[in-house]
């Protein structure tokens, strides 16, 4: 059984610092055997705001029909997760966050409709990374963004010990993390340990 | 860009003196509220409504922009206004930043989503990045210790989550918006646990809460110009 890694480039700079840097972190898990990775860029998708309806509290999915249809199978489907987002005015891109606003209709199905997310031979075999780059430097720059990464990967079943972080400050112009002392570095450990992770995880019992 | 509260000629009830940008008598103080939620009518936009109440009760000129009826690209990420005064995208949201320029007050709202703001207003709030590239890359904008007690910034909010840290992700997001449209972040209207009241109107103080503040905030504003016309150092 390959190993499915799903990421999602949320920025709206196609190959901007925070795709780069997804990019570095895909190119070393996919270094390693039996990984299968695909990658969406959310710009060149359409994914809807949630409308905060609440529809999917009793009809269990979303009542928009729009690319998050063909995502919410996938995002069932992948062992591991990647979420990379810029940090935009202190938290995620507004497209990224459209992304995790729409993963309500998990949290309806998880917690009020208290139905699986994943069969249940695979709870708890998946993998969430979150990479984020900003501009500023300081130090809580990304308290924000973690949060809503944090309640988004707990939705999509993934639990908040099974977690990678990337995050990387003071990049901002195109290319810049290309200059980044230590980010590409870090890039191909978070990989590393990524599948090394996924590889414990999804071991046959 | 140098007109952030300047008067567009608005007369109305007299609630304070000219704010120094050159009119003469009084000036209505300006209430702005932008809704964020998607949900029309919903617990957030209807606790903006209370605070617009209580604020055009005090003699405030109030006016409500409801994101989701605005078609607008949310920021592109390029950087162009870095290199180049103001935002290339033009679209409904570009005459919005004016109107938020000429407000006294401005009261953002926004539901949270999975800890956060919505994408909705999170779409207003990134496309500020040009008066960011004004205020720290070319410093061409600039607002006084004046300009900003005299303009108040107020977040409201509801959340299902009854966590007290519900809040906290969005916090700084309002604290950087507000300082790059020139207001002091004054106070926030917020009402957690509405997953167990249902609807805004069973909370027990949320709505006469958001009433007070508004009429509050307009107070202030015009305490303040009443005490200290516009240039002249606060007292004390």
């Amino acid at each position: 059984m390959p190993i499915k890694v799903l990421a999602f480039a949320t920025g709206p700079r196609r190959h901007g610092n925070s795709e780069t840097l997804l990019d570095w972190v895909l190119a070393s898990l996919g270094e390693e055997p039996g990984v299968e990775i695909e990658k969406i860029a959310l710009s060149e998708v359409r994914v809807n705001p949630c409308r905060g309806c609440n529809a999917c509290e009793t009809l269990n999915r979303c009542v928009q029909r729009d690319d998050m249809d063909m995502l919410h199978d996938k995002i069932i489907a992948a062992d591991c997760i990647v979420f990379a987002t810029p940090i935009y005015c202190m938290g995620i891109c507004s497209q990224g966050k459209a992304l995790v606003d729409r993963a309500q209709v998990f949290r309806s199905r998880k917690y009020v409709l208290k139905l699986p997310i994943v069969p249940k031979e695979r709870k708890g075999k998946r993998l969430g990374i979150f990479i984020a780059t900003a501009g500023q430097k300081m130090d809580s720059v990304f308290d924000g963004a973690i949060m809503s990464a944090k309640c988004f990967f707990h939705v999509i079943e993934v639990k908040d010990r099974d977690i990678e972080y990337l995050l990387v400050r003071g990049v901002d112009a195109a290319g810049e993390v290309e200059t980044h002392p230590t980010a590409r570095e870090e890039a191909r450990a978070t990989g590393k340990r990524a599948a090394a992770r996924l590889r414990e995880m999804l071991a046959p019992s | 860009m140098t007109g952030q509260g300047d008067g567009q000629g608005e007369r109305g009830p007299v609630t304070g003196q000219g704010d120094g940008q050159g009119e003469r008598g009084p000036v209505t103080i300006r209430v702005m509220g932008i809704s964020g939620s998607p949900h029309r009518h919903g617990n957030t936009e209807t606790l903006l409504d209370a605070f617009l109440e209580g604020a055009g009760g005090a003699g405030a000129s109030v006016e409500m922009v409801v994101l989701k009826d605005l078609d607008f690209t949310p920021c592109q990420g390029c950087n162009a206004c870095h290199r180049k005064d103001g935002c290339i995208v033009q679209d409904e949201l570009s005459p919005l930043f004016d109107r938020i320029a000429a407000a006294d007050c401005l009261a953002l709202a926004s539901p949270i989503y999975t800890m956060g703001i919505t994408a909705e207003l999170k779409g207003l709030i990134d496309r500020g990045q040009f008066l960011w590239a004004r205020k720290y890359i070319a410093k061409t904008l600039y607002y006084s210790r004046d300009h900003l007690r005299r303009h108040k910034g107020v977040f409201i909010s509801t959340a299902g989550q009854s966590w007290d840290h519900v809040f906290d992700g969005a916090f700084p997001i309002l604290t950087a918006f507000f300082d790059i449209t020139g207001f002091e972040y004054w106070d926030n209207v917020i009402a957690n646990d509405m997953d167990r009241y249902g609807t805004i109107r069973k909370h027990p103080t949320a709505l006469a809460m958001a009433r007070e503040k508004g009429q509050r905030v307009v107070g202030v504003i015009g305490n303040m110009r009443a005490s200290s016309p516009a240039g002249t150092p606060p007292p004390g």
